[in-house]
């Protein structure tokens, strides 16, 4: 062959992307948070770790959790915490989860025409200590919503929150808080309870559930061992 | 890792056969590969097709496996029809037919060996598109390519039986060192007036070439001691 | 005549009408459904007495776990079974046609099916659809020349051997049977060795799961051991429960029709002798 001929048939026939699977959910309530993901990584049919966090703590009441490509997701964890620490230095506190809500939109947006490969969850609580929940696509879309579920076992458990944590209608005049009415226990066992079902039809989903609670005493954190099939 | 193990059944082989003195030895090695996947270690590439006809197979395992249980088939007919074994050439056409016919829809490369009170010990190569030529020694397959050189200076007419089985096995032990596609143990058929006489040598037993390393359990043991550790 | 010759409805097959519409439609940018694969373990070997079968009981679609106990180990003849992976319809159809075949063979010659035809029957099939029918086997059973185990791929090569593996979860069985099968196994360590290296493809490969079947075959006849190992229980339910409040779907009308008898049920006397 031709070596000009060559040059102009070569196209890539990789992907700079890569699907790491897992499951993300957070669901805010009145004066707590949950944020949860399952710690399984994996590529196409073969498990990479069965104990890999996909959460992430930003600032003191600022959580996320990250499904989706690991590499993207750590690059994207790295830079937040750059602009953190300058923030941190330029104002002398920590940032409010609202404000790192803001970072993380325009820091995806960012990469508009080459995405970070990351569907995010941020959860925590606001500045008046309501717990709050941001939901993002790859390019910086966001939303306060009350609950949310991202990643491979989404489509799984977002209809059963749907069912169980109704949303106020955004369009309630005067606006009504997008928190769920749960107690912090029922809403840490609904989690359990999705995520263990999530592992039961959802072949990226399982091994263990990593569940963060953060409320007004602080942030606790807690396992619960999922199918390993 | 991609492995593709979906691709088709291929044996990148190395096949072999010689005419010696008082008849014909073939080999072949035993690896068959699905990709990058050995699907089989322990193959027999060298097919009965009757009491005096030994077949060796090369390229897609359905394909020559098929065009060999055809051939097989058809000559057991020929046998009873004609009252007598059938001869080598008469096999060697047979496949060639097949061959030949089927061109669009094969994929496989066959040496035919045997030995007939007419012709005596003959062997007849049959490549890919059903060409058909009659050779004092035929190489086969994936690993044929590191033989040529080989068999132009070390086949000699009229060899002793041990002479020809020797060089057939050192032919195949040496493409198995050199060619990914070939492994496992060597095997061989001799056939001569007398009968038929097949040998099987483990890969263990066989010779050791330029740099091949001798069988160990694990890697381990061959690395320097700090890496060992 | 020539007409007629045209309109003669076809006997069997496959009916590839609709395969031009479907490349058209493709083209169009619409997306065919997805097949019910059994991303699988599939696994065989040779003991002392026989035969074991094993296999994992998940069926994905996609990510989707679509079945979470599904039987994989099909019945061919009374001696010989057959553990199938691929797309789910094609193990199924074609196990199905070749136990029939079997059967009607021995209707016909009055003798125990052998492996070696049930192989044929099989490769046979698959051969002459050129890998397109994707069944990839794992054949086992004991007849009168002893027993046998065979791997079938799509596109109807075979292979003989004293163990196998199949399926996306093939080779960390095949890891499991190179590090520990022997010679001359018992029916226990044949057993153990089954279930390991079906355990090993259920944990480690993703498109395997749930539980282990196992099927044994001697020549004193077959045991089939369904479920025999679940190493994934629920982990976690809910002690709270749920409840579903009514109205959540709005009835729009009500209309309720009575059943009529139709027949008279006599009590007593009318069934018996």
């Amino acid at each position: 062959m031709a070596p000009v001929e060559a040059a102009t048939k070569q196209h890539a026939n990789w992907s700079p992307y890569d699907n790491n699977g897992g499951t993300v959910v957070a669901i805010a309530g009145g004066n707590y948070c949950v944020v949860a993901a399952d710690t399984r990584m994996s590529t196409g049919y073969s498990i990479l770790t069965r104990d890999y966090s996909k959460i992430c703590q930003l600032a003191d009441k600022s959580i996320m959790a990250s499904s989706g490509f690991q590499a993207d997701v750590k690059a994207l964890q790295k830079h937040l915490a750059a602009k953190h620490l300058i923030y941190q230095h330029q104002h002398n506190k920590q940032m409010s989860c609202p404000a790192m809500a803001q970072l993380l939109s325009n820091t995806l947006y960012y990469k508009r025409f080459f995405p970070y490969y990351a569907f995010n969850v941020l959860g925590g609580l606001d500045s008046e200590g309501k717990g709050c929940v941001f939901t993002y696509d790859a390019v910086g879309s966001y939303e306060r919503v009350g609950y949310s579920a991202q990643g491979s076992g989404a489509t799984l458990i977002t209809p059963v929150l749907d069912n169980q944590l109704k949303t106020p209608s955004p369009l309630l005049l005067p606006a009504k808080d997008a928190i769920t009415p749960l107690s912090e226990t029922e809403a840490v066992d609904m989690v359990k309870d999705v995520f263990a079902s999530a592992a039961e039809r959802d072949i990226y989903t399982g091994d263990r559930v990593e569940i963060v609670v953060v409320n007004s005493e602080g942030i606790r954190r807690e396992y619960v061992e999922l199918r390993k099939d | 890792m991609d492995l593709n193990l979906t691709a088709p059944h291929s044996m990148g082989t190395t096949i072999i056969g010689v005419t010696y003195k008082d008849g014909v030895v073939l080999g072949a090695d035993s690896r068959t590969s699905t990709g990058m996947y050995v699907a089989n270690r322990a193959s027999d590439k060298i097919t009965q097709l009757t009491d005096n006809v030994y077949l060796c197979r090369s390229g897609s395992a359905a394909d020559s496996q098929v065009v060999s249980d055809y051939v097989r088939y058809y000559l057991h007919q020929h046998t009873i029809q004609l009252g007598q074994p059938a001869t080598v050439k008469v096999t060697a056409n047979l496949i060639r037919l097949l061959s030949y016919q089927n061109k669009n829809m094969l994929e496989t490369g066959l040496i035919v060996g045997g030995w007939d009170q007419y012709g005596g010990g003959q062997i007849y190569s049959v490549p890919l598109g059903g060409t058909i030529v009659e050779q004092p020694f035929a190489i086969g397959g994936s690993g044929s390519s590191y033989l040529y050189g080989f068999f132009d200076q070390a086949w000699k007419k009229d060899l002793t039986e041990e002479a020809a089985e020797d060089l057939v096995k050192k032919a195949v032990s040496l493409a198995i060192a050199r060619d990914g596609a070939s492994g496992g143990v060597v095997r061989t058929v001799i056939i001569n007036k007398d009968g038929v006489k097949r040998r099987f040598f483990p890969g263990d037993a066989l010779p050791l070439w330029h740099e091949e390393l001798e069988p160990c359990n694990s890697l381990l043991d061959l690395l320097p001691e700090p890496m060992s550790t | 005549m020539a007409k007629a010759a045209v309109d003669v409805p076809p006997k069997g097959g496959f009916s590839f009408d609709l395969c031009r519409r479907n490349e058209m439609l493709v083209k169009k940018g619409a997306e065919l459904p997805k097949f019910r694969k059994t991303g699988t373990t599939i696994v065989g070997l040779v003991f002392k007495d026989g035969v074991i079968l094993g296999a994992d009981t998940r069926a994905t679609e996609g990510p989707i776990v679509c079945d979470k106990n599904c039987e994989k180990i099909h019945y061919m003849a009374p001696n010989i079974y057959c553990c199938g992976a691929g797309t789910a319809a094609d193990t199924e159809a074609v196990t199905d046609m070749v136990s029939s075949q079997l059967a009607l063979h021995r209707y016909a010659t009055g003798r125990e099916s052998r492996v070696i035809t049930a192989l044929t029957l099989l490769k046979s099939h698959l051969f002459s659809y050129q890998g397109h029918v994707s069944a990839a086997l794992v054949l086992g059973g004991v007849d009168v020349t002893g027993p046998h185990l065979h791997t079938i791929y799509p596109h109807g090569s075979t292979d003989t051997l004293p163990f196998a593996t199949m399926g996306s979860g093939s080779l960390a069985a095949m890891a499991m049977f190179e590090s520990r099968y022997k010679e001359g196994m018992t029916r226990e360590e044949g057993i153990k060795l089954v279930c390991d290296a079906i355990c090993s493809g259920i944990f480690n490969d993703l498109g395997s799961g749930s539980n282990v079947d196992v099927c044994v075959i001697t020549k004193d006849g077959k045991d089939y051991l369904r479920n025999h190992q679940l190493p994934n229980p629920r982990t976690y339910v809910s002690t709270r429960g749920y409840s579903f409040t009514k109205g959540q779907t709005e009835v729009l009308s009500t209309k309720i029709t009575p059943m009529k008898e139709k027949v008279e049920i006599i009590e007593g006397d009318a069934m018996e002798e």
